[in-house]
């Protein structure tokens, strides 16, 4: 059984503090039974951190708008598991970034592949005009 | 995020207090100590709560415009979480990173006077 938690969110930077927060909250469900609590501690953090990173993308290649698109954020919660996806109407992207070329001081280009490094699992795929990209992490 | 600029020894300690993200990432790039090139900061991270990838790349940044940027930008009081975003990045190996303002404002005034 798992319950699902959607949340549409205008694609503005001042609403990733309400990305983050949310995710947190819901993260937290998951926690509080049979894990140290230094993992569940990591477990929610790595959710802020990935779903920040997300959010911070679509906000930052939506492109110029009279109004800011929306972000739609679901939250699939299974027993040990959490399935974050974000879906947003920006042009097309790929996941496999390589890794930053720390030694030459990156200022960008590190969201990717935060993301990929510390969550289980990360999928994309396009549905329409639509960017799906799906995080899963087990406790 | 508020920025808190005070000095010690002849080196100026930039205390961070805040969310370092997209949204507050370019206010630290425009602080003035942090922006000079010839300025060494010690970057107090202890009261910041969360910092992503953009807040890392502010730091990055800042560090790349120092005439010396393994040195121009020294880090102290790492929290758990703000580290996490370092070290998945490696860029921690890019910095000087203390435990205490202290002990890094003694190693950024050390450093300073064997560049003049």
């Amino acid at each position: 059984m798992s319950s699902i938690i959607t949340l549409t969110l205008p694609g503005d930077p001042l609403f990733t503090e309400v990305a983050r927060q949310t995710t947190t909250s819901v993260a937290s469900l998951l926690t509080g039974e049979n894990h140290s609590a230094s993992d569940e501690t990591q477990f929610v953090h790595d959710f802020e951190l990935a779903v920040s990173e997300a959010f911070t993308n679509s906000v930052k290649y939506a492109g110029e708008h009279d109004t800011p698109p929306t972000v739609t954020l679901t939250f699939e919660l299974e027993k040990q598991r959490l399935t974050v996806s974000l879906l947003d109407a920006n042009s097309p992207f790929s996941i496999d970034t390589p890794a930053p070329d720390i030694e030459s001081y990156p200022e960008n280009g590190y969201g990717l592949w935060i993301i990929r490094r510390v969550m289980d699992s990360v999928t994309y795929r396009r549905e329409g005009n639509s960017n799906i990209i799906s995080m899963s992490k087990t406790l | 995020m508020i920025i808190t600029e005070t000095s010690a020894n002849g080196i100026v300690i930039v205390a961070l207090e805040g969310n370092l993200d997209a949204l507050s990432a370019p206010k630290l790039r425009g602080s003035p100590p942090v922006a000079d090139p010839k300025t060494t900061v010690v970057l107090d991270l202890e009261k910041v709560g969360f910092m992503d990838s953009s807040g890392l790349g502010a730091i990055v940044g800042a560090a790349r415009e120092k005439s010396d940027p393994a040195c121009g930008i020294v880090l102290s009081c790492m929290n758990d979480k703000v580290r996490r975003t370092f070290e998945t990045t490696n860029a921690q190996r890019l910095f000087h990173i203390f435990d205490d303002t202290a002990a890094a404002v003694d190693f950024a005034a050390t450093r300073q006077i064997a560049r003049t």
